[in-house]
């Protein structure tokens, strides 16, 4: 099958790549620029452990063909951590309550919390439970993470 | 003892990496040149293979080769050989009918004869891209001769039901009883009140959330394979893949790093991870594989499915006499574990005192995927049954179902406490667990919350359960410590975590012993040149056999240490004394820590190359965790929507290392538990035996907006049979969770007539259920 090249711009960094035209975002992001933190886990949108943010929006990256990313800026869980290697105040917080355990599902978690705080800088727990609510966690019974994104909001609002 | 690390909440430190998407789950793995491989699957629950054409499928674009049954049996490929029957010494062990060997059948990589479940794998194709392999695969033709085909479980043992194996014309592989006959007999004709229930606990998956994956590198050069793949213990994977390619077991190497989520369906060897080996020699190149979601849900060896009818015998004041117990497991097509039934069999009783029992244990093949253990194996089916009964009793007969369960417990002086069919467990404080749970559940004020919701049109429903559940597993278990000089400490070890924080929480027992800060202690797991022999994790012993092998190990360390500090040190061994990683002379300030003791061991010709031990345990002896789960759910009588209010759990998991470790076990086992309870069934057509749910669209897996957060608190009763008093924190959460919500609906509802629900208890079935009894 003919590849088509595509430019997109993924954590800062601009990629020209070539590729099929039924290679989903993901596969791209994993195969090809080789960023396997963002994870597969059902590619049919349900399980959220492909989520990316694409021009500041989440989205599910096994949804979206690679070539609809020409142009566009997409985030992966690599780029949450600041330039100098530091995790971000997100992550830390999910390290401190224990928000993860297997882990295969939080880049997703963090992708979604992200955006979240980016909408509703203080969400209660029922607006974390929603928000995440298209991200499946096998693992924690989601309570570890509803705490951590909560710790992430109030600390920010205090500014710590 | 006081511990300084041992119990406390440590970040986990494998977090550091998984937070910044740079774990290595089995699909991270690529090498150069790697191909791709495909899976053919049946389509058909039971067919004759009259012949598979792959002609078509060959000259398609990519394609490298093909390979099916008949491949593998010119290539002498081997069956897995799975050791489906428990036979650790205290496992409940099985046969088959009338003292009959258990027939096993052979697990063929790819079947010739005939397939049995639909998504059996029949032929794999590789290709240069995947997706050159999936489009191949899609012409691969096969000519089946379709079979009449049975999945349920009951209907597999009646008579006349199709065959699976020509070996077992009834379907029917164990038949063992246990227990006391005669007297459960005796005791139930002399009983006041006889209650009986017929069970059925369905089909379910484990559904990781990180798919199988495998790649197969076999090198020309050396001829050995190296299988990057994740699962529940590589040092099995090792040995059972060797066994298959009819190579000896160093061979094999396989590499199996961060694991997207186990929960018992990795334990057990898949035929997809040596058919990449095998690949990967035919083609010369490496070959990779990844199950897609529709495949796992179709080839994931599954969990739970047991038919039980139960009874109890109860005297005039409501004391338990007996128990009768006739459970029926369906161990799918292929007999790949008989865990479920084997556990399950030694916990008929519950946490109560009753005097005898008697139970017929059997397992049935049918026309589904292979079942295996799954969360908390065969202990979830049986506390499901006994607290269902006795709720069921209690309603029935008129008792308090809190007096009637406080009045049958087993007490903390009747331990060790050997139950009617053989179980001795070990310790546990079972009416204190309850007392502190009904405490943190408000147990008191659910009349006023029951008004409250009443006042908005709700129903308000309270369940409750008691458990105890068995932590058994491979025995033996093995510990390296490797002492360096740079200031860190490796600790080697055969388990294998997938979210359970081995690389902290064994790091706090090492470094607890050693007196060395946590972060100097380095877990290294999974890679079978590093890890020589290792059980593995499965059946809640990680923590406990490593805990118990670590501190073995490190004692031997600080005592094959002291002898060279005194050496170096030019001092008695008498003299010295050992604390905070060092060595020091008594009374004076002349120390060496273990690294600089390393590093003159390094480098002195007269001391032993390195300062290292490998220890070995084996311990039998099982330990039983157990607890207490209260739950409130309130239901709108007018759609049959539910939501879980409240859920509140005691447990008592022996010493918790980590506690916050134990938490998020906790909490995820519940919401793993409440997940069979109220929404997933592996659904299946009966006729055609397809399965219906193949995808997360018809599987209903737990989401975050459907729980609350959960109070939940330990009652940490130390276990005698092992040097830290470890049981085990992965099960409780699961073991009792749908028992208690399905009592907390059957409360809720019994104004409407209801005795009992089938799981899962969806929205719907309570709307019917409301709808029928108004």
């Amino acid at each position: 099958m003919k590849e088509i090249e595509v430019t997109l711009t993924v954590n800062k960094r601009v990629h020209t790549v070539n590729v099929a035209p039924r290679m989903t975002l993901v596969d791209c992001l994993r195969d090809i620029l080789r960023l396997t933190g963002t994870h597969v886990g059902c590619e049919h949108g349900v399980c959220g452990a492909c989520s990316v943010m694409f021009d500041g929006e989440p989205v599910r990256s096994c949804l979206m063909f690679a070539v609809q990313a020409e142009g566009h800026e997409i985030t992966t869980v690599e780029g949450l951590v600041g330039e100098d290697g530091e995790i971000s105040d997100l992550q830390d917080s999910f390290w401190e309550c224990h928000a993860m355990q297997c882990g295969y599902c939080t880049p997703g978690m963090l992708i979604s919390s992200h955006a979240l705080l980016m909408e509703n800088p203080s969400p209660d727990d029922h607006d974390i439970r929603e928000a995440i609510s298209g991200n499946l966690c096998r693992c924690t019974g989601y309570q570890q993470i509803v705490e951590a994104v909560k710790m992430a909001a109030e600390r920010r609002q205090e500014g710590l | 003892m006081k511990y300084q690390k041992i119990g406390q909440p440590v970040r986990r430190r494998e977090d550091a990496r998984l937070l910044k998407g740079q774990g290595r789950f089995s699909d991270d793995w690529s090498v150069d040149g790697q191909t791709y491989m495909a899976v053919v699957r049946s389509t058909y629950a039971h067919a004759f293979i009259l012949g598979i054409d792959v002609e078509v499928a060959r000259s398609m674009p990519g394609v490298l080769t093909i390979l099916t049954g008949d491949d593998a049996r010119l290539d002498n490929l081997a069956p897995i050989p799975h050791s489906p029957l428990p036979s650790t010494k205290h496992d409940m062990k099985l046969e088959g009918p009338n003292g009959s060997e258990v027939f096993i059948g052979d697990h063929t990589l790819l079947p010739t004869d005939k397939v049995r479940y639909v998504g059996e794998a029949i032929a794999i194709v590789v290709a240069e891209t995947l997706a050159q392999a999936e489009d191949a695969a899609e012409v691969v033709s096969v000519n089946y001769d379709p079979l009449p085909a049975v999945t349920d479980t009951a209907k597999a043992a009646e008579n006349g039901a199709p065959t699976i194996w020509d070996e077992v014309p009834d379907n029917i592989c164990v038949e063992t009883f246990f227990g006391d006959k005669e007297r459960t007999d005796a005791a139930f004709a002399a009983a006041q009140d006889v209650v009986e229930m017929d069970i059925v606990i369905d089909r379910v998956t484990g559904v990781p959330m990180e798919p199988r994956a495998a790649l197969g590198d076999y090198n020309l050069d050396t001829g050995r394979y190296t299988i990057y793949a994740g699962s529940g213990g590589s040092v099995r994977q090792k040995r059972e893949i060797a066994e298959v390619l009819g190579v000896e077991g160093d061979t094999v190497r396989v590499v199996s790093k961060d694991v997207g989520g186990n929960f018992g369906t990795r334990n057990r060897l898949y035929v997809e991870f040596p058919l990449v080996g095998w690949a990967s020699r035919k083609i010369g190149r490496p070959v990779k594989w990844t199950c897609d979601r529709g495949e796992s849900f179709l080839s994931d060896y599954q969990g739970r499915d047991l038919v039980t009818r139960v009874s109890l015998a109860l005297d005039d004041a409501g004391q338990f006499l007996a128990m009768r117990a006739d459970n029926l497991s369906n161990v799918g097509s292929r007999m790949v574990s008989l865990s479920p039934l084997s556990k399950g069999s030694g916990l008929i009783t519950g946490s109560y005192d009753i005097p005898v029992a008697y139970l017929r244990s059997r397992a049935v093949f049918s026309n589904t995927a292979p079942t295996n253990a799954y969360r908390s194996s065969g202990r979830p089916e049986v506390t499901f049954a006994i607290e269902r009964l006795v709720e069921t009793a209690a309603a029935e007969l008129g008792y308090d179902p809190i007096e009637l369960r406080r009045k049958n417990l087993v007490s903390s002086e009747q331990m060790p406490y050997p139950n009617a069919v053989g179980m001795t467990y070990d310790s546990g404080e079972y009416a204190k667990s309850m007392d502190m749970c009904m405490d943190l559940a408000d147990w008191r004020g659910f009349e006023t919350r029951k008004k409250e919701a009443e006042s908005r049109g709700m129903l308000l429903g309270r369940g409750f359960a008691n458990y105890v559940e068995s932590s058994i597993g491979t025995p033996r278990e093995q510990a390296e410590i490797h002492v360096r000089a740079d200031g860190h400490i490796d600790l080697v070890i055969g388990t294998q975590p997938s979210g359970q924080g081995h690389e902290t929480s064994f790091a706090q027992v090492a470094a607890e012993w050693l007196g060395v800060p946590v972060n100097t202690i380095s877990v290294i797991v999974g890679d079978t040149d590093l890890v020589k022999v290792g059980g593995g994790s499965h059946s809640g012993r990680s923590m406990r056999m490593a805990g118990t092998v670590i501190v073995k190990a490190a004692d031997e360390l600080i005592e094959k240490s002291k002898k060279l500090a005194a050496v170096v040190l030019e001092a008695a061994e008498t003299d010295l004394e050992f604390h905070d990683g060092k060595f020091q002379v008594v009374g004076t300030d002349r120390e060496i820590s273990l690294y600089a003791l390393a590093e003159v061991v390094g480098r002195r010709s007269d001391l032993p190359e390195k300062l290292s031990v490998i220890e070995d345990n084996v311990m039998e002896t099982p330990v039983f965790p157990n607890g207490c789960h209260i739950c409130e759910i309130e239901i709108d009588p007018v759609s049959g929507a539910y939501k879980i209010a409240r859920y509140t759990t005691v447990d008592d998991v022996g010493r918790a290392i980590n506690p916050l470790i134990v938490d998020g076990q906790t909490h995820g086992g519940i919401v793993q538990g409440a997940g069979e309870a109220l929404g997933e069934l592996c659904a299946m057509d009966p006729e055609s035996g397809q399965p219906l749910a193949g995808s997360f669209m018809d599987y209903h897996m737990p989401r975050a907006d459907e729980y609350p957060s959960f109070k939940t608190e330990l009652n940490e009763v130390p276990s005698p049979t092992n040097p830290l008093g470890v049981k085990a924190g992965g099960e409780g959460g699961t073991t009792p969770a749908l028992a208690v919500l399905v009592n907390g609906f059957v409360d809720a509802l019994r104004p409407f007539g209801v005795r009992d629900i089938q799981m899962p208890v969806t929205p719907r079935k309570v709307w019917e259920l409301i709808k029928a009894g108004s």
